[in-house]
């Protein structure tokens, strides 16, 4: 018993010191074995009455019990009567931490941002100290179909440690920033005739004895005697197309490049479909329907796309909204400008919505969140935009957005109400570990008090009087360069 | 929880915005009112009438005899005030010489604008528009109401407010020496920060020496130099500060000033990112400050960094302070979130209020008129459906000179606040 609390307690210290150097140079936190008990003021559970002076009790990773048991007596203990308790916060779709958020092929479903994610890129230091706790990274627009995206815990040296949900999903764009509509769609629908011609010719090859899908098997690395790639199967899903006798095809021997869109078609991917405007939401969901994979789409519009709120409602699709919330514009006749905040539109046609952060630095999730609420949406249903709902979409509600028996041992620690200007997240539980102290992040206390640490490059030293302040995703090289530049 | 007192209002068919406003008397019924003098009242009454406030009672019995002058809300406060705005466009400053005292952004500014009706949404009702800083000395800012008749004239609350210039890289950014290459428009000085100090105290020394009689810009560079109007100097950087606070030391100091009667200027440091760093340079010399927006990497312009307990430095250190947001509409840099993020810096609810209401009135001169709630000022009031400053909370209303200019309730698609 006593070697279990001394490694318990050990690895939290070290995690702890880690944290103060560097967050992300600690050790694998996920897996663990520890004991938490966490006593807080208040605990929000995001799933029923809030709880006043109540006890989460953590063990293996999961919340074992929330109320008043406070769990086993070695458990170790976190004594808060000051703050608040709240489940992390859920980033439904970004494209940021990676080392750059675009390729340039134009359909890439092979890819995977598992090969792009950087442990050490500040955002997801960031996602920390804004208590986002889980982050669908995505592919970047400029693309037809991108790579598949993956579901992280801001926290972790290897992007295993990290990972919530493997290929959670494949980027499609409906409109690509600064190419013709017609040309984009044309792309999109070129795409799945491309997987289908290759899923036919498959079938006539196996038909005319050939073995050349065989061969190309063998020479990108699959074994054609596995169980899974040996057995052909007929084609699933919705997809008004199938193609005929493709059981006679075993499974090994779909080419990689295309694999990806068959589980999509299959309805065993999802879809991660932009949409910069209503326009392009018909286009997308007319392509979604061409090719069976409606029930598994989500929508990340923007712009006017509220405009076919109807449209999405018929379908059945949820949306994660653009980080701006109130769409403006030009009434054609008074020259006047009306607002719309986009959140009340869909709330309003009973659409699911997720929010995505404004900047991951200051309005982050809790921002975005409370500006619905000062728009007059309920609070429960602000606070489930960021938490829930965006947990439900990823098909990670079992695991986060509530603190309730059973899911992960993520908790925040918060000064005061999640929704206020003047709140901070004091500690982060992530896998019943303690992975963020806020007294001793340096970095905090920088931009908070401005103390630098020692052989910062002084502010501004690289000219960085023009950083957009939304931190526009093709700077995101940049702004990791500098902050590394502070690290050293 | 914010909102659960927000009330929608009852029955307003007034047209608001445009030529068809009318002042009317109101009677805003609200649970909080926060006065921007410190004296805060719960469960109110803020009574309007002629355009100007006719009394503040608190515990007001709520029914009214006159349901269509009736507006209610969570809270109130003072108009807003921004004494930093970037509402000017680039023709509003001569760029033919480095110092234009002599010019009046006032006759740049556009009524028709629709940067005007966007600060009225965000609860701005006053604000100091200034010419743009690419000239040393650009000339004379004017104070005037987001809201109004559609002429800046009538819209004026101050004219000739204070005079505008800039310290650091803005007013020699672009600049270049002439030889070398073909002339061309930038081939202009000052082309360096020192060039910049050169115009300042070039200006302040011909007019204290009696240089320049025949320069238009005189007569408010004597304005200026014997403190009858207020100067502010755009210095982003703990470097441009001091270079401002040292000039009006030395104005102070020099006998050529003392000599000509010119030795009291009043200096007002806009933009001051960096005032944390060296408050007892800005403590000791009585100088106060318009902090910039806050950026969320603390990173701001001119390579300065803004540390964002800076308006706390100032309160401790006794510095005036304002906050600002430069004219922008984002919804995450309006000025009310501004008062939010300094209070996350450490500053009460009510200093932060007074940094956005009373004390921009104070450095403009206009806190007769404007800046705090009390029976007889102008009518400029803000509506809110939650508490103030929080992103919580939105604009419901807001008020010029009586008249009902913005109606939040109704004016944005897909809101709602009734619970």
């Amino acid at each position: 018993m006593t070697t279990t609390m001394t490694r318990a307690t050990y690895a939290a210290t070290y995690a702890m010191t880690l944290c103060a150097a560097f967050l992300h140079f600690a050790p694998n936190a996920s897996a663990s074995d520890g004991r938490l008990a966490i006593r807080v003021g208040r605990i929000i559970t995001n799933n029923g009455p809030d709880i006043e002076n109540g006890t989460i009790y953590i063990e293996g990773g999961r919340i074992q019990s929330v109320g008043t048991d406070a769990g086993r007596w070695d458990a170790e203990v976190i004594d808060h009567p000051e703050l608040v308790a709240f489940p992390g916060w859920v980033e439904a779709h970004s494209i940021r931490g990676m080392d750059r958020p675009n390729e340039n092929i134009e359909v890439a479903p092979f890819l995977d941002v598992r090969d792009s994610i950087d442990p050490i890129n500040f955002y997801f230091e960031d996602c920390l100290r804004q208590g986002v706790l889980a982050i669908n990274v995505q592919q970047g627009s400029f693309c037809a179909i991108g790579g598949q995206g993956r579901v992280v815990k801001p926290f972790g040296l290897t992007i295993e440690d990290m990972t919530l949900r493997p290929s959670s999903g494949i980027k499609v764009v409906a409109t690509r920033p600064g190419r013709s509509r017609a040309l984009q769609v044309q792309a999109l629908r070129r795409a799945f005739r491309d997987l289908r011609d290759h899923l036919e010719k498959l079938v006539v090859d196996k038909k005319d004895g050939k073995d050349s899908a065989r061969r190309e098997e063998l020479f990108q690395g699959r074994d054609p005697d596995k169980e899974e790639n040996k057995k052909g199967r007929p084609m699933e899903g919705d997809a008004p197309w199938k193609v005929k006798n493709f059981e006679t095809v075993p499974r090994g021997e779909v080419d990689e490049k295309q694999s990806p869109l068959l589980r999509l078609v299959e309805g065993k991917m999802m879809a991660f479909v932009a949409c910069d405007g209503a326009v392009s939401v018909v286009q997308a969901l007319e392509i979604a329907r061409e090719n069976g994979f409606l029930a598994n789409t989500v929508l990340v519009v923007e712009g006017d796309a509220w405009k076919a709120a109807d449209r999405i409602a018929e379908a059945g699709v949820p949306v994660v909204l653009a980080p701006q919330l109130l769409y403006t514009e030009r009434d054609p006749m008074t020259g006047k400008e009306i607002e719309t905040f986009v959140p009340g539109v869909f709330r309003e046609k009973k659409v699911r919505f997720a929010l995505q952060s404004l900047n991951p630095s200051a309005q982050s999730l809790w921002f975005q969140a409370a500006t619905c609420v000062g728009y007059g949406i309920p609070r429960d249903e602000a606070i489930a935009a960021a938490t829930k709902v965006p947990a439900d979409i990823l098909r990670l509600g079992e695991r986060l957005g509530t603190i309730e028996k059973g899911k992960d041992g993520n908790i925040l620690l918060l000064s005061g109400d999640p929704l206020a200007v003047t709140t901070s997240v004091e500690y982060v539980v992530l896998d019943g570990n303690l992975v963020y102290d806020r007294s001793k992040d340096v970095r905090v206390q920088q931009v908070l008090e401005g103390l630098e640490q020692p052989n910062a490059a002084p502010a501004g030293a690289d000219e960085a009087s023009d950083v957009d302040p939304h931190g526009g995703s093709t700077k995101e090289g940049d702004t990791k360069s500098k902050t590394d530049k502070k690290k050293d | 929880m914010i909102l659960s007192n927000a009330l929608l209002l009852a029955a307003v068919t007034a047209a608001s915005g445009g030529q068809d406003a009318q002042q009317r008397p109101w009677n805003i019924h609200v649970e909080h009112i926060y006065t921007g003098n410190g004296r805060n009242l719960t469960k109110g009454l803020v009574v309007v009438s002629g355009g100007r406030i006719a009394a503040i009672t608190a515990g007001a019995d709520e029914q009214s005899d006159r349901p269509e002058d009736t507006l209610r809300a969570y809270a109130i406060t003072p108009g807003l005030i921004d004494a930093g705005v970037r509402i000017t466009s680039w023709e509003s400053v001569e760029q033919s010489r480095e110092v234009t005292p002599e010019m009046r952004v006032a006759d740049a500014l556009d009524p028709f604008s629709l940067d005007w009706d966007r600060q009225v949404k965000s609860g701005v009702t006053t604000v100091l528009a200034s010419p743009v800083d690419r000239n040393v000395i650009g000339g004379l800012s004017v104070v005037v109401k987001t809201a109004g008749p559609e002429s800046i004239a009538e819209r004026t609350v101050k004219a000739d407010a204070v005079l505008r210039g800039s310290m650091g890289s803005d007013p020699s950014a672009g600049n270049h020496a002439a030889f070398g290459r073909p002339t061309d428009f930038y081939s202009r000085r000052p082309t360096t920060r020192m060039g910049v100090e050169w115009e300042w105290r070039n200006a302040f020394f011909n007019t204290a020496l009696g240089l320049n009689e025949k320069d238009p810009g005189r007569a408010t560079l004597v304005a200026a130099l014997q403190g009858k109007m207020p100067v502010f100097i755009q210095a982003w950087t703990t470097q441009d500060i001091r270079t401002a606070v040292f000039l009006r030391e030395e104005v102070e100091s020099r006998p050529e000033f003392a000599g000509a009667g010119m030795n009291t200027p009043r200096f007002v440091i806009d933009a001051a990112a960096e005032a944390w760093k060296e408050p007892q340079l800005l403590a000791r010399s009585h100088t106060p400050v318009i902090l910039p927006p806050f950026p969320a990497d603390g990173r701001t312009r001119d390579g300065a960094q803004m540390a964002w307990n800076v308006a706390k430095v100032m309160k401790d250190n006794g510095i005036p302070f304002a906050l600002s947001s430069h004219g922008s509409d984002d919804v995450d840099q309006r000025l009310a979130i501004q008062a939010g993020y300094a209070m996350s810096g450490g500053i009460t609810f009510d200093d932060a209020l007074a940094a956005v209401t009373s004390t921009p009135a104070k450095l403009l001169g206009v806190d007769g008129r404007v800046g705090t709630l009390e029976v007889g000022k102008d009518a400029d009031l803000v509506l809110w459906s939650g508490e103030p400053f929080q992103p919580g909370a939105r604009v419901l209303a807001t008020i010029v000179d009586g008249v009902l200019r913005y109606e939040g309730w109704s004016a944005v698609q897909g809101a709602a606040v009734e619970r």
